[in-house]
């Protein structure tokens, strides 16, 4: 996980394009550090991208300071990713900002990781009310309990589903 | 024969289908015939013709045999057909009566579906029949007879299976006190006008009957927006028609129609005229107040469990209903029968002596249908270019706005009465 | 119920009787009707919601989508980055060019490929003539809903034009899978930009008639106007995108705030109302159509004369390490891929963040509280596509 990270710069680097200016993101991260210091990692920095960890039980406050103090107001996608080699469960919420003009282009990828076996992670419903149902497909497609949110329920899913959690690696379409 | 020596065969003959048996079930079906026929059919037919009076021709009674002879001679039948004519059985079922309004209902849906198919940039129906698929409708008709009549489970059988007969029946009705020429009506009732809109009452119990009988949600919603809306537009309805009785000073229909002979009430009463319209468009459920069939709220509304015949007959009620209302509009207030007289006293001379053609009935018929129709397609223009009403939106527009306005002219009416500007009757 | 809107239900029955709480519990319970909106009634597609009508009033609302899942996030770990375009664009194929831009964007970040210039606005062409394509869609069924049957045979007749364009264009009507990583399939046909301004300048004049007999209509407006209103800070909160938070007073669209390829250089405003009802989430989408003409004639007019249109790539691409996350505009807002790339020539995850999916949160909201004759104009104003929501 962290090889995948580290070799993202380079990535970027490679491209003929020219230098960009990341003002706005190193500013929000400075910003983050300052208020949580170590409690928040930065992953890597791009063009109007940024992607910080956290540890689930910090990212409900990491949560409200992005909300409420930086403006980013609404989650544009929940997902996860299973990494059984590693047996954690990365869960990213990319958070944009409609209020703020300046914020506009840029996502922040929020992530946190959980066990494999017992995922129980925080819901972020009571910070961003836009996650109620991304959470729930993540509940069902990955096996990541929400705890807090009112329905870990059966979403897009049959009703009569007795198996693994789909996306998770182990489970194989047939004939694949 | 077809599946014999253990081979695979597509067929639909049984295994032990043999041909002489097929051919003597048949002969044994022929033989039942003639022995019923004979036995039964024809000692009954000659009973009931022992009781029946039978027309005279030329002093002759026409007795079957003699019918025949007429075959020789079509002259000979005339005096048969005014028989049948001047019987009140063939005025109800023929022509002013159900076939009349019944042809014109079928004339209706075909011309809806061109004229909307045209509206919308499309073609319509274009394969059955020959011309621009003319025999669209006989098609649509046979499809439904063939298709089987879904009864819902827990649904009160014996009202499902009547109220479609009774929808049909109580517009049948409706045509009965329709006069379509001068002396052409069924039953001319003194208060001819107050028994339209007594039948036309019927119509959201029926519905509500049907919908309460399906033991269904969306027609039981349907059938609750039926009545609201009917009962809605009632009360307008028969207020923008009492201009007219105070005009003409009758509630007979065909004296509706000859206090019309110097001006239309159109002239007079044309607010009358705008809410009798809205209000015909509501009572019909047609769009943009097609509330009780919304689809894309309520499936179908009071319709949706009908299937197969039931939904035929339904339909032919519907647009018998809508018949009734057009040719009601242009009694109240557009002349009825009216027009200039351009058909010629003799149309044939060798049949003036028989006198079967009268110039002034068949004018009349023709300025009412002409008339009729041209209401009815101003009946089916919303449908092109409205969306569908809310509910409170309609029943606001029902309660507060139709009623002031037939009000207004009812007033203007009043007033023009006691200036003496007219009578009742006519123009002074 | 467990649902958090059943609390605003109960307290809407505790003012209206004076009977102990359990009591009123269960005479509220009688005087509702529970509705199975969908997946078999006309006025829901292949979506379902559970509808509780009061008299006339909605006071419960439950979505329950996922008739038409087909695990295309799924499917995506089984194929190579070529392969995996034409079952993408499967969830919506009216609008097939836009959900596979996105996607093509993040797959080339992920192999370090920029696309030529004039592939990219070959691209733009063909995304701004597919938008119109699906949201003359919309708009006939929007039609349709409202039992406006006019409206309903006039766009389906008219997105025939655009249709002819996109067949020239890529060689097939509705599933075109043009764009590939790199840039697009082909070059586009001769005579093909005059044919294009020529359709245009004709739509242009058909957009006129449709204002006319649909969004003037007064009865049109009676129905959708102070219908279902979102607030400005609800649509923020909730996170809707696309014509419905611009309905609700917010300019955003992902062309002007984060302009992809080459959006930078063309001149158009993003259309938004302030109202926040349903007449403004159906009058944005028309007002788009109008824009995006405009974009498709600059687009054609700036295109290069000619050049090559894509990248050869090398067979079976590997994606660097690593992850991408681009986002484009579709006809129903903001189309995101969040792709996970482990240095294979699969992709390791694909997320797809679509603009139905996330409309679709507001319908409680709005639902809630409405008449059941406004339940169409609400639920399709949201311009929600409910196969591309379950992907």
């Amino acid at each position: 996980m962290t090889d995948i990270n580290n070799d993202i710069n380079q990535t970027t680097s490679n491209l003929n394009i020219v230098e960009p200016d990341l003002k706005i993101e190193h500013s929000l991260y400075s910003q983050l550090s300052s208020e949580f210091k170590d409690k928040v990692r930065l992953v890597y920095t791009k063009p109007n991208r940024i992607k910080i960890s956290v540890e689930p039980e910090h990212i409900i406050e990491v949560a409200f300071f992005l909300k409420n103090q930086l403006g980013l107001d609404h989650a544009e996608s929940v997902g996860g990713t299973d990494y059984p080699d590693e047996n954690v469960i990365e869960v990213i919420y990319h958070l944009n900002s409609y209020s703020r003009e300046e914020l506009a282009p840029i996502i922040l990828a929020l992530s946190t990781k959980t066990d494999r076996n017992s995922s129980y992670l925080p819901s972020l419903l009571p910070v961003f009310k836009s996650v109620e149902y991304h959470e729930r497909e993540t509940y069902e497609m990955l096996g990541v309990y929400f705890q807090g949110h009112p329905r870990n329920e059966r979403f897009l899913l049959p009703e009569d589903w007795a198996d693994i959690p789909p996306l998770k690696k182990e489970f194989r379409i047939k004939g694949r | 024969m077809a599946c014999g020596g253990g081979q695979v065969k597509m067929t639909t003959a049984p295994k032990d289908f043999r041909f002489g048996s097929f051919v003597g079930s048949i002969v044994w079906l022929l033989f039942w015939i003639i022995v019923i026929v004979s036995l039964v059919g024809l000692p009954l037919i000659f009973i009931i013709l022992f009781y029946i009076p039978l027309p005279y021709s030329n002093g002759e009674v026409i007795t079957p045999y003699l019918f025949l002879s007429m075959i020789v001679d079509p002259t000979r039948t005339i005096p048969i057909i005014k028989f049948l004519i001047h019987t009140d059985f063939f005025r109800a079922a023929v022509f002013p009566g159900f076939m009349y309004a019944a042809l014109i209902a079928a004339a209706t849906i075909f011309v809806e579906r061109k004229f909307l198919a045209k509206m919308q940039l499309r073609i319509g129906p274009l394969y059955a029949g020959k011309i621009e698929g003319i025999f669209q409708l006989m098609a649509d008709g046979l499809k439904l007879m063939s298709k089987e009549i879904i009864a819902p489970s827990g649904a009160d059988k014996p009202i499902f299976w009547t109220t479609p007969i009774l929808f049909v029946a109580t517009a049948a009705a409706l045509t009965a006190l329709i006069p379509v020429a001068p002396g052409w009506v069924v039953s001319d009732l003194d208060v001819g006008l107050l028994a339209i809109f007594a039948i036309l009452g019927f119509f959201p119990l029926i519905a509500l009957l049907f919908s309460w009988s399906c033991n269904s949600k969306y027609p039981f919603i349907g059938g609750l927006r039926a009545l609201h809306q009917m009962i809605a537009f009632e009360i307008p309805f028969i207020l923008s028609a009492l201009s007219i009785v105070l005009l003409s000073a009758s509630l007979n229909l065909t004296d509706i129609v000859e206090a019309q002979y110097a001006f239309w009430f159109f002239a007079i009463a044309p607010i009358s005229a705008f809410v009798f319209y809205i209000s015909s468009l509501a009572e019909l459920e047609r769009v943009p107040f097609d509330l009780p069939e919304a689809e894309s709220e309520i499936v179908a509304g009071w319709l949706t469990e009908t299937s197969g015949m039931i939904y035929g007959l339904i339909q032919l009620g519907t647009y018998l209903k809508l018949y009734v209302l057009a040719a009601l509009f242009v009694i109240l207030f557009m002349g009825g029968w009216m027009g200039p007289q351009i058909f010629p006293q003799e149309l044939i001379p060798a049949f003036t002596g028989e006198k079967i053609y009268n110039a002034t009935v068949v004018n009349g018929i023709f300025w009412f249908t002409i008339k009729t129709f041209g209401m009815i397609m101003l009946i089916l223009l919303p449908r092109g270019i409205n969306p569908r009403i809310r509910i409170d939106i309609l029943l606001h527009t029902g309660w507060y706005k139709l009623i002031v306005l037939s009000f207004i002219n009812m007033f203007i009416v009043l007033a023009m009465i006691y200036g003496g500007v007219i009578t009742p009757g006519g123009l002074q | 119920m467990t649902n958090k809107y059943s609390e605003s239900l109960d307290s809407k029955f505790k003012e209206t009787t004076n009977l102990g709480l359990e009591v009123v519990k269960e005479a509220s319970e009688d005087r509702l009707m529970k509705l199975s909106v969908g997946p078999q009634h006309p006025g829901s597609g292949h979506f379902r919601f559970t509808i509780k009508v009061d008299g006339d009033y909605i006071v419960y609302c439950d979505p329950d989508p996922g008739y038409v899942h087909r695990g295309e996030e799924k499917m995506c770990e089984y194929r190579n980055y070529i392969q995996n375009i034409p079952h993408l664009e499967r969830p919506v194929i009216h609008d097939s060019t836009n959900i596979t831009y996105s996607y093509s964007l993040a797959v080339e970040e992920l192999l370090g490929i920029e696309v030529p210039r004039r592939g990219q606005f070959i691209r733009a062409i063909a995304s701004e003539l597919n938008r119109q394509v699906y949201t003359l869609y919309w708009l006939a069924i929007y039609g349709i809903f409202l039992g406006h049957s006019t409206m309903f045979m006039w766009p389906t007749g008219d997105r025939e034009l655009f249709i002819d364009l996109l067949a020239a264009l890529t060689g097939a009507r509705v599933t075109h899978a043009f764009n590939i990583p790199g840039g697009v399939r082909n070059d586009i046909p001769e005579g093909f930009k005059e044919k294009c301004l020529e359709y245009i300048k004709y739509f242009e004049k058909r957009l006129k008639e449709y204002e006319d007999i649909f969004y003037n209509n007064p009865l049109f407006r009676q129905r959708t106007e102070n219908v279902g209103i979102l607030p400005k800070q609800d649509a923020i909160d909730l996170g809707v995108t696309g014509s419905v938070l611009r309905a609700s007073g917010i300019p955003h669209d992902v062309r002007k705030v984060e302009p992809y390829d080459v959006y930078n250089e063309i001149d158009f405003k993003v259309q938004y109302m302030k109202t926040c009802d349903s007449f403004a989430r159906a009058y944005v989408p028309f007002l788009d159509m109008r824009e995006s003409c405009n974009i498709t004639r600059q687009l054609l007019e700036k295109m290069p004369e000619s050049g090559e249109v894509r990248v050869k790539l090398q067979s079976n691409p590997k994606g660097r390490i690593g992850e991408a996350y681009k986002r484009v505009e579709s006809g129903r807002g903001a189309l995101s891929y969040y792709i996970v790339s482990d240095g294979s020539s699969k992709p390791y995850r694909v997320k797809i963040s679509v603009g139905s999916f996330r409309n679709i949160l507001a319908l409680p909201h709005l639902l809630v509280g409405s008449r059941l004759g406004d339940m169409p104009s609400i639920y399709w104003a949201l311009n929600y596509w409910p196969v591309e929501a379950d992907r």
